[in-house]
């Protein structure tokens, strides 16, 4: 074993990082030549060369905010890095990779984007809890195991979700038949007779690709702002939960609600 | 003789020599081996009692035989470095193993061990031989060289070695007071010659907040 590793892990240097690449599954490597690159705050771990990071407030970048930035009120969890280098991202040892968009749209769970090249416009998705990216360019994202592409159509596991490219239709999808009537009903309210777990899913149709995590454990969400309180917005004035979910309307008194509906009265 | 199988067990061949292990992380051996706690990291009085003045608890026991040992600790990332002759600065708690005939000891870090949350002191490895590291996620290693120096995020550093020159950098302004901060408030410049740890992933430090 010689000095400096040279038997033993990979050593690394400004000339041998892969520009714009993956250095191993869990860090990923990006090359500023007196660019910007929009991040989550505290990705970063390590960077060569002169690298500064300001917050997306910074009266400076407002011009750049104004192009590719549009929801403001989460604004603060994100930065700008800009400079010139070699910048290392990671995000709690999950898996990271990159992927390019050229001229097009993906949906991404919040929580999993890590970084983008502001050619790219970041936007919140109506779906609560999810961020859109629009335009060409990279971007990097994280996820929990390697992250794989099905094509609809195809139903999915709501944890495994991690986002979706080229609108297709996100929808929920219940086994109403397993769910509903007297049987049903016990089952959901007693969990005896089994309920599996995977009664609801997300359905996708159409032309698109989604992208799924390999585990069902969820990456923490990232607040994506309030959106406006207005009617007709989804989510409208409550911060989003993560969930796609719709508060329940209220009921009327003598009513059973979900239980109703569940026994099939 | 350090050996990893797989990247989170390390096997060390021995022949009648012996390893310097974290308490309690022996997964399995064969042959004959005596498994023996050396109080105080094995550093004698004076280094038991630096240790307990300075917080850098570490609890060491002595694997000494002939056969094989495996070690494990919560399935980290297990890194192997050599060692000739220079000196290797690692927290306590991301050291698995050493070399018997390697010297550990403690040393004062500064603003830089504040910052990643661990404390004022680290530890030291230094001599002949070979140590292994815990990292949260395979480590990348990145060479730090007179005219590159590399500046890290605390919480994902775990080690280096070498000669290097550390200096902290932070980056707090009346932004990050105002909740605008860059989100990188707190870095440490490594300069001079050597090799730097990091991992993909970061602790919990007061600068991830700012």
């Amino acid at each position: 074993m010689s000095t400096y590793g040279a038997a033993g892990p990979v050593v690394y240097d400004p000339m041998t990082l892969p520009v714009d690449d993956n250095v191993n599954k869990y860090t990923f490597c990006v090359e500023l030549k007196s660019g910007q690159w929009f991040l989550q705050k505290g990705k970063m771990i390590a960077y060569y060369g002169s690298i500064d990071f300001n917050g997306i407030g910074h009266g400076r970048l407002d011009r750049l905010v104004r192009t590719s930035f549009h929801s403001p009120l989460h604004a603060s969890d994100w930065v700008v890095a800009e400079g010139s280098g070699r910048m290392l991202l990671a995000d709690r040892a999950f898996d990271v990779n990159s992927y390019d968009l050229e001229d097009g749209n993906l949906t991404i769970r919040s929580g999993n984007l890590l970084a983008f090249q502001p050619s790219l416009a970041l936007k919140q998705s109506i779906v609560p809890g999810f961020l859109t990216l629009i335009g060409t360019g990279k971007f990097v994202a994280a996820s929990n195991g390697p992250v794989v592409f099905m094509e609809p159509p195809i139903r999915v596991d709501p944890q495994a979700l991690v986002g979706w490219a080229d609108c297709p239709s996100p929808c929920h999808h219940y086994d109403h038949g397993y769910m509903t009537g007297v049987m049903g009903g016990l089952r959901a309210l007693t969990g005896l007779g089994g309920a599996s777990g995977e009664e609801h899913q997300f359905e996708f149709v159409g032309a698109g690709t989604v992208l799924l995590q390999s585990t069902e454990t969820l990456m923490a969400e990232q607040a994506t702002g309030a959106v406006p309180h207005e009617p007709g917005v989804p989510g409208g004035g409550i911060p989003s939960t993560g969930h796609p979910q719709q508060p329940g309307t209220p009921r009327l008194p003598g009513q059973l609600g979900d239980l109703q509906r569940r026994f099939g009265l | 003789m350090f050996r990893l199988q797989g990247s989170k067990v390390l096997a060390v061949e021995m022949t009648g020599d012996a390893v310097k292990a974290k308490n309690g992380s022996m997964v399995a051996y064969d042959g004959q081996m005596a498994f023996k706690k050396l109080s105080g990291g094995g550093e004698g009085l004076r280094g038991m009692v630096t240790r307990r003045l300075t917080g850098e608890q570490m609890t060491v026991m002595e694997v000494k035989g002939h056969g094989t040992c495996w070690f494990a600790d919560r399935a980290s990332e297990i890194n192997l470095v050599g060692l000739q002759g220079d000196k290797l600065y690692v927290e306590s708690s991301n050291l698995l193993a050493t070399d018997a005939g390697l010297r550990t000891g403690t040393t004062f870090t500064g603003l830089r061990g504040a910052s990643q949350g661990n404390g004022l002191f680290t530890t030291t490895v230094e001599g002949h031989g070979q140590a292994a590291i815990m990292s949260d996620g395979p480590a990348v290693v990145l060479r730090v060289s007179p005219q590159y120096p590399l500046t890290v995020d605390p919480g994902a550093y775990i080690a280096h070695q070498g000669s290097l020159r550390q200096s902290f950098q932070s980056g707090v302004t009346f932004r990050t007071l105002l909740g605008e901060g860059g989100g990188e408030a707190f870095q440490i410049r490594f300069e001079g010659d050597g090799l730097v740890y990091v991992q993909p992933s970061e602790r919990n430090t007061i600068a991830g907040d700012v």
